[in-house]
């Protein structure tokens, strides 16, 4: 990825650069082309070479990183994409201003630069050219003022010598002008010569020969020459200046150039053989003439300037005189010019010939004829040549108007000059001046400076390119890791959320299976049920489909378990809101599993502290689900010792008392001190009624325990501490999952807390709320004040332990002991010594302890001896225990006995005792209420003794009826509401069950002793009721032989004295026989005298449900819709005579029905409504008639708007016979 | 003999209606309800069944043939034949009305036309062979036996 883009932007600058060269390539020119094309080149290599450097492990990488890419969506690659392009765009973007800039910068100074010194090169070359031509300037002009001058004088002189008439006159007039002339020529050193010729053909000049430095008087024979000549020949002047002198002798003196002395003699020379003498011809028309000539003598045209010398009279030409001036010195000058500055300047005529040259090279073609003025054409100097080549192919003879030419880049021969020309424009002589610079002398810095300054300014801006092409992409890289990495978090948080969802639709997946599953399990039970009450099955046939049937309930409790995790999961499990009576919960509980202990030689111990409210409000249903978890799961893993149920309490409000927690329990309670502070003080103003509890519970077992290390670990799904537990133990592990989200879901927690000793210890606690009457003054006798003294013999030790404990706490001492002889030392201790009061201490030898207490217990004054003996005492594998019980039976007299019988207690023992008077008979475990009814009982008994004086009449019996009753167990709950074995249900629904509590228990025996007739008519009614109840179960017995498990119940019923069975009795009893036989003899008469109202539309479940109910007992008032049923109720208030067997005081205030089965969906009114109606109509009377919902909707949120309406239960179409009667039962039995 | 024959014939015969999955235990709860009291108790349940469930169809397929179809109706009724149907145990009926609820709440009209095809065809299948059933047990009373248990023994 990473390398992958650096390619990219490697070519990214390759093509920016070479995007950016033809702009910049423009004005530019070949090297630095090359320049950047080498450039760009080692660009490209560079990038390959990057590339392909370290391409193995790169490789690797890419695979790597694709696999993850594909794994993306598609649209972190068009992020990518976007990522790229916008980086390119930038990377583009700059490179343009870069370029820009460049261009810019190099085109500003390029321009300035040229321009300014194009400007001063022009006034140099100005300049330059304009000093020679101002030289040949003042050369002409002082030529022309020395000609002036000379003519002047010679007028002045011929004047005065005006027609010399002899001879001497004119050698004076002649010896005049060479004086004359000779001063003006000694005075002009530029002067080449002064020449003066005469009309009469004489000839005087002065010469300087620059090259020899010689000056010479040149003359001509005078003695040719008359004077009249002078006069007579203006006709002939023209002939004579052409051929006249010719034939004159020429003479040459060399004079001394300074003083003028004659030096040496005057040599003859031929005429005009040394210097040009200025004739007529020149002036032809008697005006200043000029031309150029030249002589033999210099090598360098000569500038020659004629003028006439006319006669005082003015009309004729007496004398021409002419000035020769060496154009020498403007050469000259142009070298010097030249010399400092460079370059060429020649002057040319207008014709082209050359006049003077910067250049040492000859002016003059030396021809046959002598020498000859030179073209400026032919020039041996070839700059001159060519540039006059150059500028007449140019122009040709069209100059452009005053011969003003300027050219800044003339190439020639391969270089480029400056080409400038001045056009002088003097009578008969116009020049033109040429300056030739090359161009480098010039600009040749700057042109050199500028592609210097291209060169960096290129290299400066490709580098500034790179540089930020890199930086942009080291910054964009880091943006795109940023939105790669936001990308991998999108896909990740999609992936979470899919997950997510796959998981709720698991979980609810999971929830309609189970609930699916579990219709054809109950099916399977149910057959299975009726198979298991067939006769005809042979003992094997038996033992599988009790087999079978044990499976399918295990199967049907995991997917039980599965439905509660998946329902809790899917958020569907809604925690009801209703009171229940937590202890008594948890008393069944310990009851049932005591069952599943005793097998094990476990001891199950139910420890309950006194501050536990006796009601709270919550799903009663999920927190006996959880502690029936816990303890099973305890009962799996404890192979001997002891597991204790522990339950304290503290209210979160009123701090203090943690005395009994453990530092580190400190830390969540006080952090939900912190959470329910923030409401605390709401709580306390606003809902003082409803008091928030935290109940606090211990599992302890003594089992195998768990590793800390998987102390968190085992509330996960499917999470066992050690997998090897499911071969020995079996399970899935969902029960203590199950558990933990449970207690969560009741604001609790629950952890394994570090234990002393061997085995587990659970601890949680409950966030439960008290009802506002819920902490109701506990009712309590004083059993001190009745000086009751307990001595427990029982073979648990814990559970004698905490029992003793509570005992003395409440101040009722306690001895305590653990086997048979034990327990005589102790009799023998209390009552032989102090009846005979002799040494029967050396005897028995009691510990030291046990003697203090017995002793305090001699102190005690009239105590009444309770002693509770565990069966397991006796010595049942003999016949021995009957004679431990005779020995016993010595003591009925001081002590009474409570016998805590085991489930499997055998029918003959049961008898035995029942036939010696032992008629307080209480089954294992002993806890807290059990323990106080036995306490009660002895109480009221010692009370009422004295009053009746008969301890074993009536009264006593029906103490024993209360104490059976009061100890019965409502198992109906723990058969519908909680996931356990239902064959343990089955077994403790054998065992004696109690739905009433004690107070109320107190109450009807109060009624009992005060109102004798209420109570004979009760007895009546009772007799008729157990005597019934006593055949069907002769019947039953009869009818199959197998062991039962309701031996109790069997026991009292052959018992033709006990008639004093009470009626709910039956109930359970009849449950109990729809449960396990389904023979129709048997379930008549379970709803005896119940009116029940069935609001049901559909005719054929209407009919149905009538029968079922009919075949009951029950009288079935059936209705199609809503609003007849809520009719039926408003009118039928009177006429009912099925009340006649009802209790006369009941009569006056009960409804017209006992219970409504109401159909949800119906026509006209539906089931909702007519609740709603109902419950409005019963505001007025006060009653409370139950309603149950019937309806085909099995979900809980249906169940949720029945409860919500005002319904009591809910049943599910179609009607399970068994649920419905339990649920009719356990509605009606409180309504009364 | 020829009674012993007929009880046979019924017994097998009704193990065949749970075996097929047309009966379910609802009707053995109800064959237990039959006793001295209600002889004729089944007879009488599923005739009333058999009545509620061909005035129900009936409704079924007029409300069904309407141009708009009132799918909270044609629900209400399916509902009320799955609850007939399951109290009387036809299972089949029963599982073919929950195939038509989901189809009437998604209110698919195709859907809706096939599941009465099919309810009508579960409904006419149960009919036949309880008609049969019931015709075996009146042959047996006819001819003085009694009619077997035979729930209690499946």
């Amino acid at each position: 990825m990473a390398e992958k883009s650096f390619e990219t932007t490697s070519q990214a600058c390759c093509s920016t650069s070479s995007e950016s060269s033809p702009i910049l390539a423009l004005p530019m020119d070949t090297p630095l082309r090359k320049v950047l094309s080498r450039i760009s080149g080692f660009a490209s290599s560079w990038g390959k070479k990057t590339v392909t450097a370290p391409r193995g492990r790169r490789i690797f990488h890419r695979d790597v990183e694709q696999d993850e890419f594909q794994n993306g969506s598609a649209h972190c690659l068009s992020s990518y994409y976007s990522v790229f392009v916008a980086r390119l765009a930038i990377m583009v973007m700059l490179a343009i201003l870069i370029g820009l800039l460049t261009v810019l910068t190099w085109h500003f100074t390029r321009v300035y630069t040229t321009k300014s010194l194009n400007t001063l090169a022009y006034g140099l070359r100005y300049e330059l050219l304009q000093r020679p031509i101002l030289r040949m300037w003042n050369v002409l002009n002082s030529t022309s003022e020395i000609t002036t001058a000379q003519v002047k004088l010679s007028e002045y002189v011929i004047k005065r010598y005006s027609k010399p008439t002899n001879q001497a006159e004119l050698i004076e007039l002649y010896q005049m002008m060479k004086d004359i002339t000779w001063a003006l020529f000694a005075s002009h050193k530029a002067l080449n010569a002064i020449t003066i010729n005469y009309r009469n053909g004489f000839v005087q000049a002065f010469h300087r020969d620059h090259r020899s430095n010689n000056t010479f008087y040149i003359y001509s024979d005078l003695a040719n020459y008359s004077i009249s000549d002078t006069q007579s020949s203006q006709q002939g002047w023209n002939d004579q200046f052409i051929h006249g002198n010719e034939s004159a002798i020429w003479y040459r003196q060399p004079l001394d150039p300074v003083t003028g002395e004659k030096q040496g003699k005057p040599s003859q020379i031929p005429p005009e053989d040394l210097i040009n003498i200025a004739g007529p011809s020149q002036v032809p028309d008697g005006v200043a003439s000029w031309h150029v000539a030249v002589s033999k003598y210099t090598d360098s045209p000569l500038l020659s300037a004629a003028l006439p010398v006319r006669d005082a009279s003015n009309r004729s030409i007496v004398a021409i005189v002419g000035v020769t001036t060496a154009l020498y010195s403007v050469g000259q000058l142009m070298k010097e010019l030249v010399e400092v500055h460079g370059g060429y300047i020649y002057l040319t005529s207008q014709e082209g010939y050359l006049l003077a040259t910067s250049t040492n090279t000859p002016l003059l073609n030396n021809t046959a004829n002598g020498p000859k003025l030179m073209m400026a054409t032919n020039s041996e100097d070839r700059v001159i040549q060519m540039g006059a080549q150059w500028l007449q192919k140019t122009y040709g003879n069209k100059f452009p108007p005053g011969h003003v030419v300027h050219v800044e880049k003339a190439n020639l021969g391969g270089q480029h000059y400056y080409i400038d020309s001045f056009f002088l424009n003097l009578k008969r002589l116009p020049m033109v001046g040429v300056i030739i610079i090359p161009r480098k002398y010039i600009m040749g810095k700057v042109d050199e400076r500028a592609l210097k300054t291209l060169v960096i300014l290129i290299s400066a801006s490709v580098c500034i390119l790179v540089i930020g092409c890199v930086c942009i992409l080291i910054l964009t890289n880091g943006v795109s890791k940023e939105m790669k990495l936001r990308a991998e978090l999108i896909s990740h948080l999609d992936a979470r959320r899919r997950a997510e969802a796959s998981s709720n639709y698991k979980s609810q997946f999971l929830a309609n299976m189970s609930h699916e599953l579990r219709t054809p399990m109950a099916a399977v039970i149910g057959l299975l049920d009726i198979l298991i009450c067939d006769d005809c099955l042979t003992n094997e046939q038996y033992a599988m489909v009790t087999q079978i049937r044990k499976c399918s309930t295990a199967l049907l409790r995991l997917l039980n378990n599965i439905l509660d995790l998946s329902k809790v999961e899917s958020g569907k499990l809604v925690l009801e809101e209703a009171e229940f009576d937590l202890g008594r919960e948890l008393e069944g509980l310990v009851d049932m599993f005591s069952v599943q202990c005793i097998n094990h030689n476990v001891e199950t111990v139910l420890d309950l502290s006194d501050d536990i409210p006796k009601v709270v409000r919550g799903d009663s249903a999920r927190v006996v689900q959880v502690f029936a978890n816990l303890i099973s799961n305890s009962i799996k893993f404890t192979t001997s010792g002891h597991i204790i149920l522990r339950g304290w309490c503290e209210n979160p409000i009123v701090s203090g008392d943690s005395g009994k927690l453990s530092p580190d329990q400190k830390n969540p309670l006080s952090a939900l001190k912190t959470k329910l502070k923030q409401h605390g003080n709401h709580m306390k103003k606003a809902s003082k009624k409803d008091n928030k509890m935290i109940l606090w519970f211990e599992v302890d077992d003594t089992g195998c325990g768990i590793d800390p290390s998987k102390w968190e670990s085992v509330f996960e799904s499917f999470e066992q501490a050690d997998p090897s537990t499911t071969r020995t133990h079996g399970g899935t592990g969902l029960g203590l999952c199950i558990v933990r989200t449970l207690v969560n879901k009741m604001g609790g927690e629950i952890k394994v807390v570090k234990k002393n000793g061997q085995g587990t210890l659970m601890r949680l606690f409950l966030l439960l709320s008290t009802p506002a009457d819920g902490i109701e003054q506990q009712r309590r006798i004083d059993f001190a004040k009745h000086g009751v003294a307990v001595i427990l013999a029982l073979h648990g030790s814990m559970g004698r332990l905490i029992m003793s404990k509570w005992l003395s706490k409440n101040g009722v001492p306690t001895l305590e002991a653990s086997e048979w002889n034990e327990l005589t030392q102790i009799l023998h201790e209390l009552f032989h010594a102090r009846t005979t009061n002799s040494g029967f201490d050396t005897h028995y030898s009691l510990a030291k302890p046990l003697r203090s207490k017995v002793q305090t217990l001699q102190d005690m004054k009239n105590p009444v001896y309770i002693i509770v003996v565990d069966l397991g005492l006796l010595d049942l594998s003999t016949d021995i225990w009957k004679e431990q019980l005779n020995f016993l039976d010595k003591f009925s007299g001081q002590v009474k006995f409570a016998w805590m019988l085991n489930h499997d207690t055998s029918n003959a023992i049961k008898m035995e005792l029942r036939r010696k008077g032992h008629i307080l008979m209480v089954n294992k475990p002993l806890y807290k209420a059990k323990m106080l009814h036995i306490l009660e009982a002895v109480v009221k008994e010692s009370y009422v003794e004295p009053q009746n004086g008969s301890p074993n009449g009536t009264k006593g019996t029906s103490k024993q009826g209360d104490s059976h009753e009061c100890l019965e167990i409502d198992s109906s709950q723990f058969e519908t509401c909680s996931s356990d074995d239902s064959d343990i249900s089955e077994m403790t629904g054998a065992n004696s069950a109690s739905s009433v509590g004690v107070g109320e228990q107190l109450k009807e025996g109060t009624v009992l002793k005060s109102g004798p007739p209420t109570l004979r008519n009760c007895l009546v009614e009772f007799t008729r009721l157990g005597l019934e109840v006593n055949n069907l179960r002769t019947e039953e017995d009869q009818c199959n032989g197998r062991p039962k498990l309701h031996d109790t119940k069997d026991v009292k019923c052959e018992n033709p004295d006990s008639s004093e069975q009470p009626s709910v009795r039956s109930n359970a009893k009849d449950r109990d026989n729809s449960y396990t036989t389904n023979k129709a003899a048997n379930e008549q008469k379970t709803l005896e005298g119940l009116r029940i109202l069935l609001a049901e539309d559909t005719p054929v479940l209407q009919r149905v449900a009538t029968i079922m109910l009919e075949k009951m007992g029950a009288v079935v008032v059936a209705v199609g819709d809503g609003v007849q049923a809520v009719e039926a109720l408003n009118c039928d208030l009177d006429g009912d005579e099925n009340r006649t067997n009802r209790l006369q005081t009941e009569i006056c205030d009960s409804p017209p029905y006992d219970l409504i089965l109401m159909d949800c969906q119906m026509p006209m009114m539906d089931g909702y409504e007519a609740t709603k109606a109902i419950r409005k109509s019963e505001e007025r009377t006060g009653w409370h008639i139950p309603i149950v919902a019937l309806t085909a909707h099995a979900m809980s949120s249906d169940k949720e708007k029945c409860l919500q309406v005002g319904m009591d239960a809910y049943l599910t179409k179609p009607i399970d016979y068994k649920l419905m009667v339990s649920t009719i039962l356990s509605l009606t039995k409180r309504s009364p | 003999m020829e009674v012993v024959q007929i009880q046979r014939t019924l017994m097998d015969y009704t193990k065949s209606l749970f075996m097929e999955g047309l009966l379910d235990s609802q009707f053995l709860q109800l064959q237990q309800l039959q006793d001295e009291s209600n002889p004729d108790f089944v007879v009488e349940v599923v005739s009333l069944f058999f009545d509620d469930s061909e005035k129900l169809l009936n409704e079924l397929t007029i409300a069904l043939d309407q141009p708009s179809v009132d799918f909270k109706k044609v629900d209400s009724y399916v509902h009320q034949l799955k609850g007939s149907s399951s109290s009387i145990g036809a299972q089949r009926v029963k599982n073919a009305c929950v195939a038509f609820r989901n189809f009437c709440q998604v209110q698919n009209i195709e859907g809706c036309l096939t599941c009465l095809q099919q309810v009508k065809q579960e409904y006419y299948l149960v009919k036949n062979k309880l008609e049969t059933l019931f015709r075996l047990e009146q042959q047996i009373v006819t001819s003085g036996g009694s009619i077997p248990m035979i729930e209690m023994g499946f």
